[in-house]
């Protein structure tokens, strides 16, 4: 259970401040596929950083599972980063120098999991992308859909109970995104709740639920009308 | 964790050489060079007698010139050696343990051998005090009896090397042995003995060889003996014969005794002190009263055994670490911000900031002891280069085991050091930042 | 005058100090060691080069010790000294009792007068035959060298002597006025001696004595059974010479040891070992220095460089030409460079303070920070360039491209 209310995110700097979202709250109940759209600008990647633990909010709280997680000092909510969440990037976000089996096992040694443990999870994970043949190689010797299947075997082999997604199929062709996609369904139907920020339309409520950003706020029904209407997209 | 954060870093290192040579030989050098010189400090400034240092005395009276002190800038310190008949008299006290007058004097040495061509020797002309005192190791024999010390006995203990020279290292108790005029009976052959310093004896350099053979110092009159060292007068004496010599105030004897207990000091002391008081009363030890014990240590330090010039090249040395340490600090910056983005990755994969840290520091820990082992190998190069600096000096020029440790303990700590501020910055920084360049 | 872009770089310095303060602190720390290094070295090796006043190159010593007491020590010596002379290539040999530079003999008192309260002037005490002008390689200034007749056997210590020769310096601290050939000065016991000659220079025995160029001349053989011989040979017959000195002692007089026959040079050498190595010493580390720091900046520079490769390359893409992105970091270096080596003026001047104090070396002479600064400039400059043109070459397409780490 992920429950948002009131919450402001503000930019300063020594000219000005800007509001990169206000006011927003949301509830997002365990099992739901999210999809978060918006426009550039629209507060989409500020709002998966809070969520993901990675910024502060400036105002307003953050509940995870009923505990109260915004304020958290930087341990704990590593702990909850580790622990609870999973992420996957549009690019990726592999570490270069590190093998398949390495960067998958970063969030495993933060937890602190005993060696055997880590193996038979990085095998469960890398079965269920389909990479077992590739556990040695270095991220540069994938394509890009390999690489996005090996982050996406990072946030499983730590059995999140929240994966959030930004643009995971942003840097992939049309084949390799839907098969992305399918693995994200099969992970949401094994009882993940799946929150995806994306501005690709095709994807806007794939998985049932759809919020939508604008200026930071939520979208008014009003706002998705002139949104549809205009077109937004890439 | 810190085998993960060492495989860690070791790949980065392997992933990024040339910043990793030039990170690693920047400590490297500054350990080298400054642990060659702390080398070359530590063994001029080291006890040369660890056992028993605190028990030695160089026993000194200020038999000097009444106008003015022996030393011109501290008059505190009365003259480094002594008067022959002042020594003469000391010898005479049994409160010491052990104690003994010396002063070098060179011999020419003819062997029974007609093969081994005549040479010289120096000569340690002494009391058998010393063998006990200074803790000389004995291959054969033992020291002269306690009649040697009254004159008349030609005894002599050899050296090692000598009695190799003579005797093909064979046990000679008993041989004689023409040196001078005089021909002399071995009692005894000792390792050869070279403390570093010549704390005995720095007259004449204070990491000079050892003295090749040892006599009574009872001989010194037969012989009409001069010291091969150092004599200092400051009275116009009409000395026209050796008669005169040993009768004036010139100055060439050291005298050593060991006191073991205060009380035993303080009567020493008192035994001085009235001796010089009695001199007064016949027109000598005109100066205010200053007979002092110095233990072994403290001489060293009035006799400034540790050379200036080493003092200096050990402040510019670390001045040098200095610089290396400030110049790693600007490498692993670099290093580490250049990692940046990875370690935003980590953070959104749940890394803590202290995990961060923790493992840039392994990571500089991991530089540092790298830099430790290049650096000792690099001081070893430099003492080879300051053994063909300054000539024989074999036994300052060495890395004895505990330097070896302290290179390492120091490149560790200089690395540490310059990784802290890189390492905290590092791990401050946003992770969203780098995760939202992408 | 172009725009040297002063103000910008130091907004960017203001931003971001570390860098800049760490090349700051390198370079003070540099030219702190490098200044005091150059002043250290100088003074040594002017130590060492400093005239002797004989002919080093081309002498050879000897050191003879007899193993029975000698007939007649005099002729002992005599004999010896023909010998030696009689070598082919030998200008002239005799016999003394120390050598200058050795760093090991005996030294005297001269008075002008009789006078009790007359002030001591110190010299070292060099006792030689009437051949000792020719085989030093002295020069006289004043009246005449000793006369066969005039040499003595010396009998223990401080025998009385007639005559006496001194340097230059000593005359003259004797006699500042002048006149002081032919006058009577008095020995440590205040007996008159008659002063017959002035040597216009030798150095003495200790190299590290105030008056190391106050010498007394007197005319007598070494004591006992012992001898010293000084050999000045033709130039370039040393080696020659050398390998004929020992044969020819021992075909005078067999039952002697000879020992420590060398070079005069090597005395020289090895007496000035300390200073010597102390030059090289810190040479090397000044070298070292200077290669860390050229290292360090070329590190830092070349991090920055990768750091701002969008920035460059957005400045290239609105206009900036190659020589401004090289001359953009040549100035920021070079301002950095000036930071840190004002205060390592000051430090320089620290150093050599409290060296100075503690072992009373001489002051600092404020010219070598100067010399430092233009060195560390030169140093900042070269290792700025390579990292500097790396940066000239980015392409101005980057800006558009979004690749950026």
């Amino acid at each position: 259970m992920l429950e948002m209310k009131n919450i402001a995110k503000i930019y300063r700097t020594e000219a000005i401040a800007t509001h990169a979202l206000r006011d927003f709250d949301l509830s997002v109940a365990d099992g739901e596929f999210v999809t978060v759209t918006g426009p550039s600008g629209s507060g989409k990647t500020t709002f998966l950083n809070i969520a993901g633990l990675l910024e502060d909010p400036t105002d307003g709280t953050y509940k995870l599972d009923g505990e109260e997680v915004g304020q958290l000092n930087d341990r704990a909510k590593s702990r909850i980063r580790n622990e609870k969440i999973g992420f996957i990037f549009q690019s990726f976000n592999l570490i270069p120098d590190l093998d398949v089996t390495d960067n998958i096992d970063v969030p495993l040694r933060y937890r602190g999991l005993p060696g055997a443990e880590r193996s038979k999870r990085i095998r469960d994970a890398l079965e269920i992308v389909g990479l077992a043949s590739r556990q040695h190689h270095l991220p540069s010797q994938l394509s890009g859909g390999q690489q996005q299947r090996v982050a996406i075997a990072r946030a499983l082999a730590g059995r999140p109970r929240f994966l959030l997604a930004d643009e995971p199929t942003g840097n992939l062709d049309s084949e390799m995104a839907s098969q992305v996609i399918a693995l994200l369904d099969d992970i949401n139907a094994q009882g993940t709740t799946i929150i995806m920020v994306t501005h690709d339309m095709s994807l806007a409520g794939h998985g049932g639920r759809e919020v939508r950003l604008l200026d930071g706020r939520l979208a008014s029904p009003d706002d998705a009308e002139t949104l549809a209407a205009t077109g937004t997209g890439v | 964790m810190f085998s993960y954060y060492a495989r860690l870093a070791l790949i980065s290192l392997r992933n990024s050489p040339a910043l990793t040579v030039l990170t690693v030989g920047a400590i490297a050098l500054g350990i080298g060079v400054s642990l060659t010189v702390l080398s070359v400090y530590n063994l001029m400034s080291a006890d040369p007698i660890p056992q028993k240092s605190d028990v030695l005395y160089a026993v000194t009276l200020d038999s000097w010139d009444p106008e003015r002190p022996y030393r011109e800038r501290d008059a505190t310190i009365p003259p480094y050696e002594m008067t022959f008949r002042d020594a003469v008299a000391v010898r005479d006290s049994d409160i010491p343990t052990h104690a003994a007058a010396m002063f070098k004097a060179g011999f020419s040495v003819q062997p029974g051998n007609p093969d081994i061509r005549p040479f010289r020797v120096i000569s340690r002309m002494t009391d058998r005090g010393l063998f006990a005192m200074f803790n000389l190791d004995f291959i054969y024999g033992d020291a002269w009896g306690a009649r040697a010390d009254e004159g008349g006995e030609y005894v002599v203990v050899l050296n090692q090397t000598t009695n190799e020279k003579l005797f093909g290292g064979e046990d000679s108790v008993g041989e004689r042995v023409r040196m001078g005029d005089n021909d002399f009976t071995v009692v005894g052959v000792v390792e050869d003995w070279n403390p570093t310093p010549k704390y005995y004896d720095v007259n004449n350099g204070a990491f000079d060889e050892g003295e090749e053979v040892f006599m009574p110092f009872a001989l010194t009159e037969a012989l009409e003996l001069y010291s091969a060292g150092n004599t200092n007068c400051w009275k116009p004496e009409d000395i026209e014969s050796y008669q005169n010599f040993i009768d004036s105030e010139c100055v060439w004897i050291q005298y050593w005794a060991q006191l073991d207990d205060p009380a035993q000091r303080q009567n020493y002391q008192q035994f001085l002190d009235d001796y010089a008081r009695n001199q007064q009363s016949v027109g000598r030890f005109q100066r205010p009263l200053n007979n002092r014990l110095f233990p072994v240590m403290e001489w060293l330090e009035v006799r400034q055994v540790v050379e200036s010039d080493a003092l200096i090249m050990l402040a510019i040395s670390f001045m040098f670490l200095a610089v290396c340490v400030f110049n790693t600090v600007g490498l692993l910056l670099a290093r580490f911000i250049s990692r940046a983005p990875h370690i935003g990755i980590r953070r959104a994969l749940g890394a803590s900031r202290q995990a961060i840290f923790s493992q840039q520091m392994v990571e500089a820990a991991l530089v540092g002891t790298a830099a430790g082992a290049l650096g000792i190998g690099l001081a070893w190069l430099g003492l080879q280069g300051v053994r063909v600096l300054y000539r024989e000096v074999d036994r300052l020029t060495y890395l004895t085991p505990s330097m070896i440790v302290a290179g390492f303990a120091i490149a560790l700590v200089a690395a540490l050091a310059a990784g802290l501020y890189p390492a905290w910055r590092v791990c401050r920084t946003s992770p969203s930042f780098y995760l939202r360049l992408q | 005058m172009p725009d040297l872009e002063i103000r910008p770089i130091l907004g960017t310095m203001r931003r971001n100090p570390v860098g800049a303060i760490l090349i700051a602190l390198q370079v003070a720390f540099t030219l702190g060691v490098v200044a005091n290094s150059l002043f250290i070295i100088n003074d040594r090796i002017g130590l060492i080069n400093r005239p002797t006043g004989f002919d080093i190159d081309n002498i050879v010593t000897v050191q003879s010790t007899l193993l029975d007491d000698p007939a007649d020590k005099l002729q002992q010596v005599r004999t010896d000294i023909e010998a030696l002379e009689a070598i082919p290539g030998v200008i002239a040999a005799t016999s003394v009792t120390q050598l200058p530079l050795s760093n090991s003999g005996s030294g005297t008192e001269l008075f002008a007068s009789a006078d009790p309260n007359a002030p001591e002037v110190n010299g070292a005490r060099f006792t030689m035959t009437e051949t000792g002008l020719d085989a030093m390689g002295l020069t006289l200034a004043e009246g005449r060298w000793f006369r066969e007749d005039e040499i003595k056997l010396p009998s223990t210590y401080g025998d009385p002597i007639n005559v006496v020769i001194v340097t230059r310096v000593m005359a003259d601290a004797l006699f500042p006025d002048g006149n002081a050939l032919g006058a009577t000065v008095y020995d440590h016991l205040r007996r008159p001696v008659t002063l017959i000659g002035i040597v216009e220079h030798m150095q003495g025995s200790w190299i590290s004595w105030q008056h190391l160029d106050n010498n007394i001349f007197t005319p007598q053989v070494p004591m006992q059974r012992f001898a010293r011989y000084v050999i000045r040979t033709e130039p370039g017959s040393l080696d020659q010479v050398m390998s004929q000195v020992e044969p020819t002692l021992a075909a005078t007089e067999p039952r002697r040891i000879v020992q420590r026959l060398r070079p005069y040079s090597e005395i020289r050498d090895r007496t000035y070992t300390e200073h010597r190595a102390m030059a090289i010493m810190l040479g090397v580390v000044s070298v070292l220095l200077i290669i860390v720091t050229a290292v360090g900046i070329v590190g830092l520079v070349s991090f920055v460089v990768r750091q701002r490769t969008r920035q460059i390359g957005t400045r290239r893409a609105i206009g900036a030409q190659r020589l401004h992105i090289v001359r953009y970091f040549l100035v920021e270096n070079w301002l950095m460079t000036t930071g840190g080596a004002i205060v390592g003026m000051a430090l320089a001047f620290g150093v050599n303070y409290w060296l100075a104090n503690l072992f009373s070396l001489p002051r600092l002479d404020p010219w070598y920070l100067p010399a430092g600064l233009v060195i560390l400039w030169l140093v900042g400059l070269l290792s700025v360039f390579a990292p500097a043109r790396r940066a000239a070459r980015i392409s101005p397409a980057i800006a558009t491209r979004g690749a950026a780490l």
